[in-house]
């Protein structure tokens, strides 16, 4: 039975696609909080103001974060969402969980919490909503001690890192990204549970180009695997494709006809940098200029894989759209050895230098990436020890004057004006 | 050169008691002293907190510091 009057979210469950509301509404029949829900929500839209009060003080002993205090300001009239907390949980590596673990967790936050939750937030968390301070102790024995799980990153933490299923089960993968992920995560437990920075700071880990985990669009430093050598061919699968015998993109789209496979209009035409072409039934790349998009590896997957010397480009400073708009990450390193032998040093070294120079840098509520735009490029090279190399440059210079430093000029600022002016007069 | 852990940490809480806003964030404890590095002086200020003599406060995506008296207690 309903608690409140809600026309306007009753309207949203009369679409074509399945509502939010209509979840809300079968929850609440097991967990009455959810009613308030509802009612502030559609108090929010008649009024059109939130009710939500911004943040709060609440989290467990000893973390600073994976704990979100949400309040609503009108607890009198929605007694059930006076606290409305929410709590991140980090997810398995690769999102690998059992249906048992599953139904655990979810025991977990019905016994404790609404029962709602979100799968999964940006960042890869299993995102927990709603539940009261008194309640966040006991949920938080019963997850560390029998579930053996922890909570995620919040705030300005190190979030909670999240990768592919990499070699696991991906014949591309070019590292192992779940080691990696899971090495890193280890390292950094202080990070990702206390507060550390000036505001909040992701890596995650793609295994190939295609980046599925969203690295470059999401994390302050993406480690996306790549190859140094060529792709490897395998010319008679090659042929196979062309006779149109083994299916294109793994047989993925083959829901309707789309004719005979066509190497040249579905591969070689749509090469972003036009590095392949075919010598008679010889397919043929120039891999001095393919940029790793995969498309040619995706259609083909039988004939084409990554190279095999493997690793990863390490780019810096995506982030989504709050200040100055969403920004893929930039290229940093185009090549680095991702291994486990030495406990992934180089890469840990590559990310304290930067949190060195951030942490002192940045400004409050800045990310990286918008640090690194204010200072520029060639500044977070130097920051970084790195050369900068042809694939650091954007675009072509618009600006005329080059300034030197003076250890770059021969002889350094320092001149003797006689000698220069018996050679060129005044 | 750099002050001592309890030094700083009495320079830290100061600065939180006495500044205008009750809540702030670890770059304003910078200042504290100058030649601390940051990390050093957000491991002294989380040791603080779990001594109770700061309390976090965060957004959700920002986390701020505070004297426990001074944050607004939501909860009343």
């Amino acid at each position: 039975m309903a608690k409140h009057e809600t026309p306007l979210l009753d309207q949203l469950e009369t679409g074509p696609w399945p509502s939010f509301v209509t979840d809300i509404k079968r929850q609440a029949e097991t967990k009455p909080e959810c009613w308030d829900i509802l009612g502030i929500l559609e108090l929010s839209y008649k009024e059109r103001i939130t009710h939500w009060k911004h943040g709060g003080i609440v989290g467990v002993f000893g973390y600073g974060g994976g704990i979100v205090g949400r309040y609503a300001d009108m607890p009198k009239e929605f007694p059930g969402v006076e606290h409305f907390h929410t709590v991140r949980v980090a997810q398995p590596s690769s999102k690998y969980y059992s249906t048992k673990n599953l139904r655990q967790l979810m025991d977990l936050w019905e016994k404790y919490g609404s029962g709602m939750t979100n799968f999964h937030g940006s960042t890869g968390d299993i995102i927990l909503l709603g539940t009261r301070t008194e309640n966040l102790e006991p949920f938080f024995w019963d997850l560390t001690h029998d579930m053996k799980q922890d909570l995620g990153g919040s705030g300005s933490n190190l979030r909670t890192p999240a990768n592919c299923i990499g070699q696991s089960r991906c014949e591309w993968s070019c590292y192992d990204t779940e080691e990696a992920c899971y090495h890193l995560t280890m390292h950094y437990q202080d990070e990702i549970h206390r507060p550390a920075f000036p505001y909040k700071f992701k890596f995650k880990f793609s295994g190939c180009p295609n980046d599925c985990v969203a690295a470059i669009a999401r994390s302050d430093v993406s480690v996306i695997g790549t190859w140094r050598d060529n792709i490897r061919i395998d010319q008679a699968a090659v042929k196979e494709y062309v006779a149109d015998n083994y299916p294109a993109n793994g047989g993925a789209f083959s829901g309707r006809d789309w004719g005979a496979f066509d190497i040249q209009k579905e591969v070689i035409n749509l090469c972003p940098t036009d590095c392949m072409w075919m010598e008679g039934e010889e397919l043929k790349i120039d891999d001095s200029e393919c940029t790793r998009c995969m498309h040619c590896i995706n259609v083909m997957p039988r004939a084409l894989r990554p190279g095999a010397d493997q690793g990863a480009s390490i780019c810096v400073g995506a982030k989504a759209p709050i200040l100055d708009g969403a920004q893929f990450s930039t290229l940093i390193v185009p090549f680095m050895k991702i291994e486990k032998e030495n406990d992934f040093e180089e890469l840990i070294d590559f990310i304290e230098t930067i949190w060195d120079w951030w942490m002192e840098v940045g400004k409050n509520r800045e990310r990286v990436g918008e640090t690194m735009q204010r200072v520029g490029l060639p500044t977070f090279l130097k920051v970084m020890g790195i050369k900068p190399i042809p694939q650091h440059v954007k675009e072509p210079r618009s600006n005329p004057y080059i300034f030197w430093k003076e250890e770059e000029v021969e002889g350094g600022f320092e001149r003797d004006v006689d000698e220069f002016r018996r050679n060129h007069a005044a | 050169m750099a002050l001592e852990i309890d030094a700083l940490k009495d320079a830290i809480e100061e600065k939180a008691t006495k500044s205008p806003k009750p809540q702030l964030y670890i770059k304003d404890f910078y200042k504290c002293d100058p030649d601390s590095k940051p990390r050093v002086i957000k491991n002294v200020a989380n040791e603080m907190v779990r001594e109770g003599r700061l309390m976090f406060w965060s957004s959700g995506s920002t986390t701020m510091y505070g004297i426990p008296s001074r944050i607004q207690n939501e909860e009343g």
